[in-house]
């Protein structure tokens, strides 16, 4: 008799032990949401590769490599335009570029904290900051000569062009296999000469062009010969450019 | 000694409850042995399911609160804060899915069988309503979960009865409970999807249940004998007298043992998948969503893409409405002859027809390719092979490809959007000519980009576009110009 | 389940009107009037949201027109006018207002005139564009391309004392417009 009630009570307590297991096991069954899944609102998202991959991975390409669109993920390039233009840049566009103004009040659809977090984990992510400390970097901004000192500079341009950039570029811009023209008007007219100086400076390691400082010829290029190269490719602008029927005089005919 | 007294006390209770009567004339009533057969279990699993929709659905009630401006939070704290809340989600949420997936099966076989026919049509019948009230609470209960789909959900469907004439207007305000989506709209369809239509299916399963009782279960078919409504009674009467038996306990065992399976796949399927948790909140200022409707909805979702626009109020508004009449229908359509699907070709191909239109139709909707991938432009990168070795212009058309969405439409090399053809090997079938022209007079279901595009930015995307072609394969030339010169 | 033994029933002949048959008929008689009064304020409760009683439009400010750039379009939201207090967001309605140039604006529903979802504004390419089934507008709300019937739904609006007012307040279908 009292043999049968207590297998009766280890019955129980078997029965017992195992619904805690069981219920406990509920909390770790792959079907219960993780609260990492938690919807958050879109103006909310401040983690730096969500904004990023959600944002900018379309042109810059992954990691800000291999894209299209100017290389984010350098270190140069980062050091070089510094946080206060890359905020400018992210919110307001590049106008004339196909680069669009992200800020709510502009028209996007980033708050000014989300753009913050853009630019401070692109420059914690892949700026390495102690590794230009040392170095002079080229100003962000170029100067561009006076109306009298802009055929001069020109020309200038166009010999440090034939050093630094002709081997890829061909002399006349024309392009070579390798690189493609620089003096083509669609092309000009698409990037602002900002943005030439940033592909002259930064250039495109990931693509294979050089850094301002990385060229065949052995030394750097200087403040003013990067100056100068702008200068000279933006002379090919045309005022009608990407027309068929208005290329028929280039700028070659009307070099300095 | 125990049993004779335990006998005596089930006699006394007899006597005052009167079961037996009731038990015969309900699950111990007699049916044709051939009838206790695992072709004869979706009905009785469907109404399981039933069970655990309201055992389930009571206690989410406890927690949940119908307040268009607190429903979604009181989700979130189902399924985070809430012990069991989010089981419980999962349960209802997955009872749902088995629910309906069991009662489309129930009813093929009954028509496969021709269960429907005399003296059945009212059975039949019962079961058509009951399927809709079914999918009135998987689309009210979709409702329930006021999150973005759900707002965006009732959006569409008021859309669609914006296109009755003349009735259209005063449904919308009838079904939003106003001229807007808001706090009324919740409430009506908490009411519909807690009092009403559980209120109608009990009813109904009732009175199927008695039919089914009255008329008797249906015998399996035998290949080459229909029914014939003027000796059918006899024969069936005739055939309950030779092989009839008692539901429970002789015939029940494969119900019970596909119910318990279904009951099982349901814990498993919540315990693995978990319910489906709210999107974002209700909330129409937060454009930034993709509404998708339930599984059971994203047949009809397809419909409306893939009609041509013409088509869709006819069919919305008349053809529809004459479907599911038709399916009410077909009892009195066809009410006597074979019923052995074997003897029916046209009842099994319009089935295997209509089900696998319907699966189609619910797995395109799935990818729903003719969306656009509407942030594809800001967060699909252009492959590497199409950006390494391109010229600056070339490269400037790539930004520009991405930079004017055409990536929302288009893919390259399968990644972007599917509206339109992936743009991967565009260079191999169109000129420079051709690009040109589609990209500015766009035709073929693309947007003219003429004003949106300046002409360098044309000039570059098409540098662009001719870049992209295998690298085997010939890139299109002008016929008239062979050396493309 | 009365105990009296009941009577065979009386050949289809002129049944006489005694006081019971007199009485179930008063009986339902009643009984259908009682329904019928209970039905009443049943339905008209059910379908006083179909029943006009008040106005489903005002006019509703969006903001001072200084907000809206020229020749740009930007998401506008406004409060429902006829909101109750547990509306929650759903009170929160948004629009797409594009300025044309001075005081001429375009203001255009959220809804895809095909199924309403929420279409979205693409300034690089000029485009609305809806997520569910394709539908694309141009800048001016006509159909670009996909199955919508017909262009983005309008509101009325207008320019008072430096503000921009549109009347709103039902969802815009196809039988009922903004």
């Amino acid at each position: 008799m009292s043999a049968a009630r207590e297998t009766r009570r280890s019955r129980f307590r078997a029965l017992l032990a195992v619904s805690v297991v069981v219920l406990s096991a509920c909390d770790s069954l792959p079907g219960k949401p993780d609260p990492a899944d938690r919807y958050v609102r879109p103006d909310a998202v401040m983690d730096f590769e969500t904004l990023f991959a959600a944002n900018c991975t379309g042109c810059h390409g992954e990691g800000g490599r291999q894209g299209p669109a100017p290389l984010l993920g350098d270190p140069l390039y980062l050091a070089y335009a510094g946080p206060r233009e890359l905020r400018r840049i992210v919110s307001d566009g590049v106008p004339g570029t196909s680069m669009p103004a992200f800020l709510d009040e502009k028209g996007g659809t980033l708050r000014a904290a989300q753009i913050d977090a853009l630019v401070a984990g692109m420059q914690a992510s892949w700026g390495m900051a102690g590794r230009f400390a040392g170095r002079r970097l080229p100003p962000y901004r170029g100067t561009r000569g006076g109306d009298a000192g802009l055929a001069y500079a020109r020309a200038r341009g166009r010999a440090s062009f034939q050093i630094f950039c002709a081997k890829c570029h061909a002399a006349q811009g024309g392009g070579t296999p390798k690189a493609g023209s620089v003096f083509e008007p669609s092309f000009l007219a698409l990037v602002s000469d900002q943005g030439l100086r940033t592909a002259v400076v930064a250039g495109r390691p990931d693509l294979g062009m050089p850094a301002y400082y990385a060229h065949a010829v052995g030394r750097p290029m200087s403040d003013e010969e990067i100056a100068d190269v702008v200068t000279w490719m933006a002379a090919h602008r045309v005022e009608f450019p990407g027309r068929p029927f208005s290329q028929a005089a280039p700028f070659v005919g009307k070099e300095p | 000694m125990g049993s004779s007294r335990l006998r005596a006390a089930g006699d006394w209770l007899e006597q005052r409850l009167g079961l037996r009567p009731l038990f015969e004339g309900s699950a111990g009533h007699l049916v044709p042995s051939n009838a206790s057969s695992w072709w004869y279990v979706f009905g009785s699993a469907t109404l399981v399911c039933l069970v655990m929709q309201i055992a389930t659905g009571i206690c989410l009630a406890l927690v949940y609160v119908p307040s268009a401006d607190q429903a979604w939070e009181s989700l979130q704290h189902l399924d985070f804060e809430q012990p069991f809340g989010w089981y419980l989600r999962g349960l209802h949420y997955w009872g749902s899915n088995f629910m309906v997936a069991l009662m489309t099966l129930h009813m093929i076989q009954v028509f496969l069988f021709g269960a429907y026919k005399y003296p059945r049509e009212l059975t039949w019948l019962c079961g058509c309503l009951l399927f809709l009230c079914t999918l009135g609470l998987a689309f009210t209960g979709q409702v329930l979960r006021f999150d973005q789909n759900a707002y965006w959900g009732l959006g569409i469907g008021v859309s669609i009865m914006g296109r009755i004439p003349l009735l259209g207007e005063s449904l919308t305000s009838l079904v939003l409970g106003g001229p807007i989506l808001a706090a009324e709209t919740l409430t009506r369809f908490f009411s519909l999807h807690v009092f009403v239509l559980p209120g109608l299916v009990i009813t109904l399963v009732v009175l199927h249940l008695r039919m089914v009782l009255h008329n008797g279960i249906n015998e399996f078919p035998t290949r080459g004998r229909g029914v014939d409504p003027e000796t059918y009674d006899a024969e069936y009467a005739e055939l309950i007298e030779r092989t009839g038996e008692p539901f429970f306990p002789n015939a029940i065992h494969k119900d019970l043992l596909f119910s318990a399976v279904v009951i099982g796949s349901i814990l498993a399927c919540a315990a693995i998948f978990g319910p489906k948790l709210p999107n974002g909140p209700p909330d129409p200022t937060l454009i930034d969503t993709v509404p998708r409707p339930d599984f059971y909805f994203l047949a009809l979702f397809s419909v409306f893409a893939l009609l041509p626009p013409y088509m869709e109020t006819f069919l919305i508004v008349y053809v529809m409405p004459v479907v599911v009449l038709a399916l009410f229908a077909i009892p009195f359509v066809s009410r006597s002859g074979a019923k052995h699907p074997a003897d029916r070709p046209v009842a099994v191909a319009g089935v295997v027809l209509v089900m696998t239109t319907v699966m189609t139709l619910a797995v395109l909707g799935l990818s729903s390719d003719w969306s656009p991938h509407m942030d594809a432009w800001k967060s699909v990168a252009v492959p590497v092979e199409m950006v390494e070795g391109r010229s600056p212009l070339e490269l400037r058309g790539a930004a520009v490809l991405q930079a004017k969405q055409c990536r929302n439409c288009h893919a390259l090399d399968g990644s972007g959007g599917k509206r339109g053809p992936d743009l991967g090997d565009v260079a191999t079938r169109l000129t420079e000519d051709q690009l040109i022209r589609q990209v500015l007079q766009g035709g073929g279901n693309m947007p003219a980009y003429g004003k949106n595009l300046s002409p360098p930015e044309v000039a570059a995307l098409v540098a662009f576009l001719r870049t992209l072609s295998p690298a085997d394969a010939a890139i299109a030339q002008n016929s008239a110009d062979p050396l493309g010169g | 389940m009365s105990d009296e033994p009941r009577e065979p029933m009386p050949p289809p002949a002129l049944p006489p009107v005694t006081r019971r048959s007199f009485l179930f008929k008063l009986g339902l008689g009643l009984n259908a009037l009682a329904a019928a009064l209970v039905a009443v304020p049943l339905i008209g409760y059910v379908i006083s949201a179909v029943v006009q009683t008040r106005a489903d439009q005002a006019w509703i400010p969006l903001g001072s027109i200084g907000d809206f750039p020229e020749r740009q379009t930007r998401l506008a939201t406004y409060r429902n006018p006829f909101r109750v207090a547990w509306d929650g967001t759903t009170a929160d309605i948004p629009c797409w207002v594009r300025r044309v140039g001075g005081e001429r604006f375009q203001v255009f529903a959220i809804n895809c005139a095909h199924l309403g979802c929420p279409v979205r504004w693409f300034p690089q390419s000029g485009l609305f564009m809806c997520p569910c089934h394709g539908g694309v507008y141009y800048e001016d709300g006509r159909v670009a391309s996909g199955p919508p019937p017909r262009g983005l739904f309008e509101y009325e609006y207008k320019v008072s004392q430096g503000s921009l007012w549109v009347r709103g307040g039902r969802v815009p279908t196809l039988s009922q417009t903004v």
